[in-house]
């Protein structure tokens, strides 16, 4: 994906209540997640469920109501098991994305 | 091809063609990441080149871990349904399947304890650090110890968030972890504490560990693992 004038690029490292770190790149355009990067020390299974949560945050507004409800979606949906990092550090870790230059 | 094998064997105990297993190994310098995690974040990719450190990526989650010769590996994996593990909680897991370690350390006489989410401390210090995933129908949880790792390299090879550092209090990543030879004051050998852990395997889970080798189907896999993936600059430094 290029990157337009409009797009913003913006990140986070947000630490869950538990210690571990999610950390965030992303690109927004006029208030939506255009591609957004989810790294950290986290466990997730299955490990490739992560890839289809970043997929599934393509596209959606950059608010609170509608990552929540993509969020519970992907893990009620995968049967995908956190530890260490739950749906709702997932939502607090994109949300806390700051633009970087 | 360590971190290879590290994923065949768990594979092919799943697949039922090898008994439930530990294994136990050490690298020369390596960073060992997390599947989850960016090298390029992670890693000082100055310092590796300096100290000759190379860059592997792990099929687990969890953090990146430095590996030299006096680092001990240990990985255990069991057929799904195991009765050590009935249940499929990655946390019950982490917790059920360290106390052996614990114990193996404990009788070497370190004060040794499990620490959620996957950490084994010493009076607040971690020694030893574990990953896990339950796939392949298998279970299968890893951890490392450090025995008498060079601490000093670990500090400059990994580049450790703020974000983490300030939750602990301390101001490096060396103040935060310890190893087997500086609690209890003296050199200690990879193999005694191999030996430890296996002496504490038995006794906590009333189990009987035999050697044996890497099966013919295990040892042909991990080289297939190793080409295709492990070996890989994609597999290992990306994203």
């Amino acid at each position: 994906m290029s990157t337009t004038k409009l797009e913003k690029l913006k990140s986070a490292d947000y630490k869950a209540p538990g210690g571990k770190l999610v950390r965030i790149r992303l690109k927004e355009d006029q208030g939506q997640i255009r591609s957004v990067r989810i790294t950290g020390d986290f466990f997730l299974i299955p490990e490739e469920s992560l890839g289809k949560l970043e997929k599934m945050l393509e596209d959606v507004p950059l608010r609170e109501p509608e990552l929540r409800l993509l969020v519970d979606r992907f893990f009620r949906g995968t049967g995908a098991q956190g530890l260490g990092v739950s749906s709702d550090d997932f939502v607090k870790a994109i949300l806390s994305a700051k633009e970087t230059v | 091809m360590n971190l290879a094998v590290e994923e065949a064997i768990p594979r092919v105990v799943g697949e039922g063609k090898s008994p439930s297993t530990v294994r136990f190994w050490h690298n020369s310098n390596t960073i060992v990441i997390g599947c989850f995690q960016s090298a390029r974040l992670e890693v000082n990719m100055e310092a590796c080149k300096e100290t000759e450190t190379e860059i592997v990526r792990r099929f687990t989650g969890g953090g990146a871990v430095y590996h030299d010769s006096g680092n001990l590996n240990y990985a255990i994996s069991l057929r799904k349904g195991h009765p050590l593990v009935p249940g499929l909680n990655l946390q019950s897991v982490f917790e059920k399947l360290s106390e052996g370690s614990v114990q193996g350390l404990r009788k070497l006489g370190v004060k040794a304890e499990f620490q959620p989410v996957n950490d084994i401390q010493v009076d607040g210090k971690k020694v030893s650090g574990a990953a896990g995933s339950i796939r392949w129908n298998t279970i299968f949880h890893h951890g490392c110890i450090l025995v008498g790792s060079d601490l000093s390299i670990l500090g400059k090879v990994l580049n450790v968030p703020r974000a983490k550092l300030e939750d602990r209090h301390v101001a490096s990543v060396q103040k935060r972890v310890t190893t087997v030879r500086d609690e209890l004051g003296r050199d200690v050998s990879t193999r005694e504490v191999q030996d430890a852990i296996v002496n504490g395997i038995e006794s906590c889970y009333g189990v009987r560990v035999e050697s044996g080798d890497l099966t013919k189907e295990g040892l042909g896999l991990a080289e297939e693992l190793y080409q295709t993936k492990y070996s890989r600059l994609e597999w290992n430094l990306e994203p």
